[in-house]
């Protein structure tokens, strides 16, 4: 069959509109894992053992687990006991859900890694409880934590891509609609790599930025 | 909970289940053997291999393995690449995780002490002995956990070759789903198949990592 | 194709020298891996088969034709509960192989890329009740028609829009790259929201939530899932346009003998009596 390029353009504001929902979806991911991450990561430092253990139990669920997976079962599961979801929420939901339980980990572990000795000497100045966490604790894990909070929404950008498997008409289904009309999956799935591949420097470069901002809290 | 259904239906999911670790182990395989080439590449010193490997990294790390897939299985006819769907899977997995792989052990070499380098050389070693007399075995050492979680990652990453139509774990969950409007049901019996194969294989993992520990 | 065990066996054997790696070989492991590339990917393009002679020379040869559906189409292509394909497809498919001397291989593909994929050359023919329309016709040839079946609309069981005017401005549910897709976005005065969904299972959930109004597809699948106890009910629209259409099996184009065995299958089968089993089995009616 051969290859031609020159399709592509016939069907630029189909992946043009394929990309702003990538984008939307991966925003609003990324906004709630970091969100449910902190979240998780609190809930799994608490005292009480009856509040740790369902959530290590879900965070075990869902890390041992494909993403593709749960998503079938948020899209089509929920329903079942009388949530109403429609495709792009049913993905924002798993995206988020998947990526706080790895979050949580990441974020627990840096909270846990601050030296007490920073607690202690913040103390020692005589700053509050509240402001040695804010002034002291805080920033130092935010620093630690960003790099590899950053890597994850980098990953969540690309596995934004499965939620196509349940209709969400996302920059993957989007190709896959060009291609059903024009037969050429060769140029549309080179588009939508490329289309991702610059989304993923963007992403990258920002990230990058919020590393070398926080840093300065070391 | 129609346990009745899971009751009739799990042992088609066993058989998935063993497709599931067939391709895992082909692709991470392949993923190894493509990652050691282009970490050493990308650490030569000459040109011409350092950029293929590290432009390897580059697009497989910057783009979606789905789209990797679908390209390989649904463009390759038009570029002669004819695969059927098991084939697409492996290998599509496999240049994947090579190219996350790749930086695995790169960063193992990378941190093998510099000292031991200089040692080596003022041993009289060239730079080929000093990498597999010197960095490699200890590199070798650093890099099972990485390794490790890359590994894991493409058991459950695995899954996206349901999307061709490979009769692996999530494919069957799909297929039933679909039919049985079940989801809860063909979940937890997917789930429970994929967190018994992570599980092994993290065993695993932990058993190689202690004994090349311990060797040193 | 069976590139499964060539894949097997290089990777294998590729992996030996990786493992003898920490005895230090490590100029054998570069020059084997080179090599192995090399011969898979001679292996891989080598399975490339250049179908320049008419293909029924190759299906007879193989023993085998594939045959391509969603296996997400009841009552014409399902799974059962002993994961099995099965439905009106699946056995008309497997009675005209059977006819023409060779076994039928059932694979199951997603509707969106599945008249790409008979393009691409993954399977022999499409038994997957796909309409055969002008726009198709000139990319593949049709055997056939094998049955009939129009354009229908369904709601939900308890709505009270009948008429298509009702629906203006309605959130309506199509599959995919089947005809209706393009039919429904080519409406423009109905002023509809089309949502596009993978298949039947997805838009039959999605008007179960509530999530859209109706949703199009060809009336067979709609009126059997209907009497099978899903909520909905096929709106009464008597000049529905497309409501009448020849439903055909696509093969490649270039392949005269390969249509005529399959037509002389085709044809005996009706004539005998089969084709009316098969189908008073799956869809309770001659469809004809």
């Amino acid at each position: 069959m051969g290859l031609d390029f020159s399709v592509i353009p016939g069907y630029i504001d189909i992946l043009i509109a394929g990309t702003l929902w990538t984008i939307a979806l991966t925003i609003l991911s990324i906004i709630l894992s970091v969100s449910g991450g902190v979240l998780f990561a609190i809930l799994q430092l608490n005292r009480h053992a009856v509040v740790r253990w369902p959530v290590s139990f879900i965070a075990w669920l869902f890390m041992g687990t494909p993403l593709l997976l749960q998503l079938f079962l948020i899209y089509f599961g929920l329903v079942q006991i009388g949530l109403d979801l429609n495709a792009f929420v049913a993905g924002v939901i798993a995206l988020s859900l998947h990526f706080a339980v790895y979050n949580s980990d990441i974020i627990k572990s840096a909270i846990v890694a601050v030296d007490k000795g920073q607690y202690e000497a913040a103390r020692s100045l005589g700053l509050g409880q509240l402001q040695a966490m804010r002034k002291a604790i805080v920033p130092q894990a935010i620093a630690n934590v960003t790099p590899a909070l950053g890597n994850m929404m980098i990953a969540l950008l690309k596995e934004s891509s499965l939620v196509s498997v349940i209709g969400v008409m996302e920059l993957t289904l989007s190709a896959q609609r060009a291609i059903s009309d024009s037969f050429r999956p060769f140029e549309f799935y080179i588009a939508a790599a490329a289309i991702y591949y610059v989304l993923n420097l963007g992403l990258e470069h920002g990230v990058r930025i919020a590393e070398r901002r926080s840093a300065r809290y070391r | 909970m129609d346990l009745a259904l899971m009751g009739r239906v799990w042992i088609y999911f066993a058989d998935a289940a063993l497709v599931t670790v067939q391709i895992s182990i082909l692709a991470i395989l392949l993923g190894l053997i493509l990652g050691t080439v282009a970490a050493l590449g990308s650490l030569s010193i000459k040109t011409y291999l350092r950029w293929p490997s590290r432009a390897y990294v580059s697009v497989f790390r910057g783009t979606p393995a789905l789209i990797q897939l679908f390209l390989l299985y649904f463009g390759g006819p038009q570029v002669g690449i004819h695969l059927d769907p098991f084939a697409a899977g492996v290998i599509g997995l496999g240049v994947n995780i090579g190219a996350y792989m790749c930086e695995s052990i790169r960063g193992a070499i990378i941190s093998v002490d510099k000292g031991q380098v200089e040692a080596g050389r003022c041993l009289g070693m060239g730079h080929v002995q000093v990498m597999r007399k010197v960095i490699l075995p200890q590199a070798a050492r650093m890099m099972v956990r990485p390794l490790g979680v890359n590994s894991i990652a493409l058991i459950k990453g695995s899954a996206i070759v349901s999307t061709i139509s490979v009769l692996e774990l999530s494919y069957t969950a799909h297929r039933y789903i679909s039919s049985t409007y079940k989801p809860f049901e063909m979940f937890i019996l997917a789930s429970v198949f994929y967190l018994i194969i992570v599980s092994i294989f993290s065993y695993g993992v932990g058993k190689i990592d202690k004994r090349v520990s311990l060797e040193n | 194709m069976g590139c499964r065990d060539d894949v097997l066996l290089v990777i294998l054997n590729l992996s030996m020298p990786l493992i003898e790696t920490g005895k230090g070989k490590l100029m054998s492991v570069i020059l084997k891996t080179i090599a192995a590339a090399g011969v898979l990917a001679i292996g891989i393009v080598g399975a490339t088969h250049t179908a320049k002679a008419d293909e029924l020379a190759n299906v007879k040869s193989a023993g085998e034709m594939s045959i391509a559906l969603t296996g997400a189409y009841p009552p014409f292509s399902l799974i059962n509960e002993q994961n099995q394909v099965v439905g009106f497809d699946v056995d008309i498919g497997s009675e005209i192989a059977k006819r023409m001397g060779v076994k039928a291989k059932i694979v199951t593909t997603a509707w969106d890329g599945i008249l790409a994929g008979l393009l691409a050359g993954k399977y022999d023919t499409i038994v997957g009740s796909m309409t055969a329309t002008a726009e198709r016709k000139k990319v593949v040839d049709f055997v056939g028609p094998y049955y009939r079946d129009g354009r229908a609309i369904f709601v939900s069981s308890s709505s009270n829009l009948t008429k298509l005017n009702d629906l203006k401005g309605k959130k309506v549910a199509v599959t995919l790259g089947e005809t209706h897709e393009k039919w429904a976005n080519a409406q423009k005065s109905m002023g509809w929201d089309v949502r596009t969904y993978k298949g039947l299972p997805e838009l039959i959930l999605e008007l179960k939530n509530g999530r859209v109004d109706a949703f199009i597809i060809d009336s067979i699948p709609g009126r059997v899932a209907a009497t099978s106890g899903i909520p909905i009910k096929m709106m009464d629209i008597p000049d529905l346009e497309g409501g009448n259409l020849p439903i055909g099996i696509a093969i490649r184009k270039g392949n005269p003998k390969l249509a005529a065995a399959m037509q002389a299958a085709l044809d005996s089968m009706q004539a005998d009596g089969t084709y009316k089993k098969i189908s008073l089995k799956w869809v309770g009616a001659d469809i004809r």
